[in-house]
């Protein structure tokens, strides 16, 4: 197995390049840890993006809030200004897994990794969070709707990067919760990101489906309600209605589609408080 | 590949195989302290600090620590005041889970001094003990912290 560790982006988006699908892009490692452990997969090479440090940055520019690919779940938990500006961002990222995990996974690793089981694919839509894919042709931009096609699926290209994840100013109102199953650090059974502001009305339901659920035009028929309950409740009834919830070992769908339910409601009501 | 690193507060190189994980690298080197149990990140039988955060050594390539600092409990002093405290709980029954809740509690210790025994559990919720001792392992926390505290 070969270890490609560029010391820059620049060198990083060259080897992509060159070497695409016969290269398995690096980032912590933890999604790719279990899998190379359990023998499920044997990658003939690896590129390291751990020491392209161009790629750790967490900053705000005009409002928006920029997420450097290799920024891990620690840092972004614990920036300030992600606290203060995106307090649903810095939670979200908090509940995934232990702080052993927190210290190593990486934006872009959760992102490109595209496990349904996942949280902050969900807040990250909710927030009309975008990723910036970079590779030979140029840059591009897509939502997170766009970027998560489906189980352990992404758009991006055998020679692209996920480089940045960019979320705009955050809305007035935003809540994350997370529904575990089994045990306190489990991957969750059913999330529910939702966010209300200028925008209109989000919610995301995470980990129930093979990607987030999003209904819009649910949403904006819902935004003008929210303070009545029925309305809320009407909501959350018609997003269990027509999400497709997938069985597992954290539930079944019948069970999960009932959590969808109760959740979305407690989400409504958190944001409606 | 050469890995070069600091293992315990010493320069160290160590020749990691193809897709080597740090758990084995450092077994080999020794540290027999480090120990892989369920391999998937969920125990922290394996944990140990590098730079300054805990992490799980059976996830990591040994070639991700190179130019980095690893700590394992082999590195503290006998007169760590976490150590301490956990011989003076009798926070230990088997053992095995020990290392890791160690350098778990110190990393928590160094982020929050004052730790109540709430946050002390929530803390080392990633860390299992198959011997079920967690109360002692919370005794043995709230007995670092005073250590710690009357230390500074
Ligand atoms: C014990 C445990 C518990 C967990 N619990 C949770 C949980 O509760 N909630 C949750 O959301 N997640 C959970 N996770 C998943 C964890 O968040 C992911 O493993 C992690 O985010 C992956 O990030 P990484 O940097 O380690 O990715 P890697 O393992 O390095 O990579 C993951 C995938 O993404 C690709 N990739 C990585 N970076 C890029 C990039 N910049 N451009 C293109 N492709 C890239 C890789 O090729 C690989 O296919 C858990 C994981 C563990 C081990
Ligand atoms: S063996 Fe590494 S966390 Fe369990
Ligand atoms: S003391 Fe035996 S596993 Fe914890």
């Amino acid at each position: 197995m070969r270890w490609h560790a560029p010391a820059d982006l620049e060198e990083a988006l060259l080897l992509r390049g060159v070497h695409g699908e016969d290269v398995t892009v690096h980032a912590g490692g933890t999604f790719l840890g279990i899998l190379m452990n359990q023998g499920l997969i044997a990658p003939p090479a690896l590129l390291s993006l751990g020491r392209v440090a161009e790629l750790r940055g967490i900053e705000v520019a005009r409002g928006e809030l920029r997420l450097g690919a290799m920024a891990t779940h620690l840092a972004v938990e614990r920036h300030p200004e992600v606290r203060e500006g995106w307090p649903m961002l810095a939670r979200a990222f908090g509940l995934v897994a232990s702080r052993r995990v927190r210290a190593v996974a990486t934006v872009g690793g959760v992102l490109a990794d595209a496990d349904y089981a996942s949280d902050p694919p969900a807040a990250l839509s909710a927030l009309g969070a975008r990723a910036i894919l970079r590779g030979p042709g140029g840059e591009r931009s897509v939502s997170i709707e766009e970027l998560i096609l489906g189980y352990y699926t992404t758009c991006i290209r055998p020679d692209e990067l996920l480089v940045e994840v960019r979320v705009p100013p955050a809305p007035e109102r935003a809540v994350y919760r997370k529904f575990v199953s089994r045990s306190s650090e489990d991957r969750p059974c059913v999330t529910v990101a939702a966010a209300h502001g200028a925008a209109g009305l989000a919610v995301v339901v995470g980990a129930l489906a093979e990607r987030p659920q999003r209904f819009d035009d649910l949403c904006a028929a819902a935004a003008g309600d929210l303070a009545a309950a029925g309305a809320r409740e009407q909501l959350a009834q018609d997003y269990a209605a027509r999400v497709e919830p997938i069985g597992d070992a954290r539930g079944s769908a019948a069970y999960r589609r009932r959590v969808c339910a109760v959740e979305v409601r407690r989400a409504l009501e958190a944001l409606a408080a | 590949m050469r890995v070069a690193f600091v293992l315990d507060g010493a320069p160290a190189e160590l020749e990691a195989g193809e897709g080597e994980m740090l758990v084995d690298a450092l077994r080999a080197a020794g540290r027999l302290s480090v120990r892989e149990t369920c391999g998937i990140g969920v125990c922290g039988a394996c944990a140990v600090i590098v730079d300054d955060e805990p992490v799980s050594a059976c996830l990591m390539l040994a070639a991700q620590v190179d130019g980095r600092s690893v700590t394992t409990v082999e590195g503290l002093p006998d007169d760590d005041p976490v150590l301490q405290a956990f011989t003076q709980a009798h926070a230990a029954q088997c053992g095995w889970c020990t290392p890791g809740m160690v350098l778990t509690v110190k990393a928590m210790l160094a982020d929050d001094p004052q730790i109540d025994r709430e946050r002390a559990a929530e803390g080392l919720g990633g860390n299992l003990c198959r011997c079920g001792s967690y109360s002692r392992i919370l005794d043995a926390v709230q007995l670092a912290a005073e250590l710690t505290l009357k230390e500074d």
